[in-house]
């Protein structure tokens, strides 16, 4: 904004230069007469009102009936007819006028000139306690209809698995490639990122101990344990809880919603059952890529950090790992994949006519998708831990 | 304004020679067209002729393969913002207000950005225009997104006359729209251009329009531009152009004419 609106300024004092929107105004006449030169526009509106108040002020106790002559105008547009029709309004006889401002004084005259209606401003610290009270209000609705499209979500897709005929293959086939397999480069890169910033950190830090050698542990456990499902949750939530928003509300905002409702088909079982299946079996599968990735990331590291040969570091890893840190992280996918595809759904069927609408809706399911990850993430630390996995 | 210092017989707008091509498909095979200070130019052509592209070429949001544009005898691209600003305005199909902001804010944007006038005179000014396109000064309070189909268009016109510009482009600015709402844009844009002086360009596929407001029209066929008056055009031996004005929707368009020529 900023940017345009300096080179909007620059091309505006270019073309003053040029003279193009140069017009002038002058006021000249004494006492109750006085007569107006130049043009009436848009551009000299302040110019003439500052001139005319000071004439208006000066001879606030003239009985004499007072005149403009516009005799001299070359131009006017409507914002100068709406100031010339204050004047009128105010007693002031416009005369000369000429045959081609007579139309446009007339038009504009001629209505009603109201001014808009005064919009009413609320102390800040007012407007602080009822944003407050709004953000409370809106998070336990929030929060009411989480959960009762999560149980809606839950039946149509339970009845989805009692009745598999009623299962639309093709769209689930579609959602997975989808979500899945467009999703495989960008969540394995990320995955080697992730495992490398690890190692790195767990070198530097460890190296001072001389436990460096543990860094393969840690890059290991961390990343099958947390970090390879996590970081493939919020990447899944970013872009595929995003889409599914964005599609499922411009269906909305284009009325296709209704459209399925009046063909009798239910937009829970076409939409969102397929999505929230394809996403609960491609989450696990690229969890489980990512800690490939991951693991391999750390391969990297050791190769080039601690000089630890390929050969060696795989070694090194089944001893710092068993079957149960692979489990710990894959179970948790199916259960994020759920709460993505379900707020992403959500989100997009809350969607109300607009385009804008749908960008709206869409920041906040890919905002709540995240935060529910997070959260529920901590919620498996606490449960695991007390499982003794 | 300007335009009496000009000669009156000067085209405000012209197109010479333009040229439109997509890929291999080509729009407009050198066409030209002007518009006279103070006229009702109707576009109009089938779906798919390149209506939109003309008006946007016009405008100077497209920029044609070959040939060029004359805005107030300057070529369209060399005019600077500011200036095209209170050249031309535009009443685009959907409106395209900006739906952030209210509908007064919409209007007195042009004005925040290009004059110093304080608030309280844009505002006045922006309920000026509102009433002026037929709204009263109370939607200015409301946002876009609350306004009917007709008070969308009505707005959008309110917005396109903000800098009161000499050349008013309507794209559609009947479609989607009630015979009752629709007969009342009509009558505001012929008011608009008879007290205002305004030159309009309207595109359109509402035959009364074409029939109780144009001056003249532009054909839109085969790549190519037929430019007259509705009267010799009622006589032209094109099919397309035939169809167009003697098919059955245009005898009730017709009447419309004539009621309002003779009510005028």
């Amino acid at each position: 904004m900023s940017a345009s609106r300096s080179a909007l300024t620059g091309t505006q004092v270019s073309s003053k230069q040029a003279g193009t929107f140069s017009p002038t105004f002058a006021v000249s006449g004494e006492g109750d007469r006085l007569t107006v030169d130049g043009v009436l526009n848009i551009h000299t509106l302040a110019e003439a009102r500052d001139a005319l108040r000071h004439w208006l002020k000066q001879r606030k106790t003239a009985h004499a009936r007072r005149t403009l002559d516009l005799g001299n105008l070359s131009g006017l547009d409507t914002p100068g007819a709406l100031l010339l029709c204050g004047l009128q309004d105010k007693g002031i006889e416009l005369t000369g006028i000429r045959s081609e401002h007579k139309t446009l004084l007339d038009l504009v005259c001629g209505l009603e000139r109201k001014p808009l209606p005064k919009t009413e401003s609320v102390a800040r610290w007012r407007q602080l306690i009822v944003q407050v009270g709004r953000g409370t209000d809106s998070a336990w609705h929030d929060a009411l209809d989480i959960i009762t499209f999560v149980g809606r979500a839950a039946s149509a897709a339970s009845h989805a698995m009692i009745h598999p005929e009623t299962l639309r293959l093709s769209s689930i086939s579609r959602q997975v490639t989808e979500t899945g397999i467009n999703a495989l480069p960008i969540v394995g890169l990320l995955a080697v990122m992730i495992s490398i910033v690890i190692g790195y950190q767990g070198v530097v830090q460890m190296r001072s101990y001389g436990g460096e050698d543990f860094t393969i542990n840690l890059v290991a456990v961390s990343v099958l344990r947390e970090m390879g499902v996590l970081i493939t949750a919020i990447m899944v939530a970013g872009r595929s809880g995003s889409a599914f928003t964005a599609e499922i509300g411009v269906m909305k905002a284009r009325e296709e919603i209704d459209a399925l409702k009046v063909m009798g088909l239910e937009p829970m079982e076409m939409l969102v059952v397929p999505r929230l299946i394809a996403l609960v079996i491609t989450l696990p599968l690229l969890t489980f890529f990512s800690d490939i990735m991951g693991l391999l990331g750390g391969a990297v590291i050791s190769q080039s950090l601690l000089h630890v040969a390929p050969l060696q570091y795989v070694d090194r890893v089944h001893q710092a790992i068993d079957s149960s840190d692979l489990f710990v992280g894959l179970i948790k996918a199916p259960v994020f994949a759920f709460f993505i595809a379900v707020i992403g759904c959500m989100h997009g069927l809350r969607v109300r006519g607009s385009a804008e609408s749908v960008g709206r809706e869409t920041t906040r399911a890919v905002v709540k998708a995240i935060f529910l990850v997070i959260v529920l993430d901590a919620f498996f630390s606490i449960l695991f831990e007390n499982l003794d996995l | 304004m300007n335009s009496k210092t000009r000669q009156h017989n000067e085209p405000i707008l012209s197109a010479r020679n333009i040229v439109n091509r997509f890929g291999k498909q080509e729009v407009h095979d050198r066409i030209s067209l002007e518009v006279m200070p103070g006229e009702i130019m109707g576009i109009v052509g089938g779906s798919g002729s390149g209506k939109t592209v003309l008006l946007r070429t016009l405008t100077g949001l497209h920029r044609p393969n070959d040939g060029e544009v004359l805005l107030n005898g300057k070529p369209v691209g060399s005019i600077g913002q500011a200036e095209r600003a209170s050249l031309i305005g535009v009443l685009f199909q959907q409106g395209a207000l900006f739906s952030s902001l209210s509908v007064a804010q919409n209007i007195m944007l042009p004005m925040r950005e290009y004059t110093d006038l304080p608030v309280e005179e844009q505002e006045r000014i922006a309920a000026m225009k509102l009433e002026l396109a037929g709204l009263s000064p109370d939607s200015g309070v409301k946002f876009p997104s609350e306004l009917s189909g007709g008070m969308v268009k009505r707005a959008a016109l309110a917005r396109a006359l903000a800098l009161d510009p000499r050349v008013l482009f309507l794209d559609e600015p009947t479609s989607d729209l009630d015979p009752v709402t629709a007969s009342g844009i009509d009558a505001l844009i012929a008011q608009l251009n008879r007290d205002l002086g305004i030159t309009v360009i309207i595109v359109t596929h509402d035959l009364t329009t074409l029939f109780s407001v144009c001056h003249r029209l532009a054909v839109l066929i085969d790549r190519k531009i037929t430019v007259a008056t509705l009267d010799k055009l009622m006589r032209s031996g094109h099919p397309w152009i035939h169809e167009f004005l003697h098919g059955p929707r245009a005898h009730g368009a017709m009447s419309a004419r004539r009621q309002s020529h003779g009510n005028g």
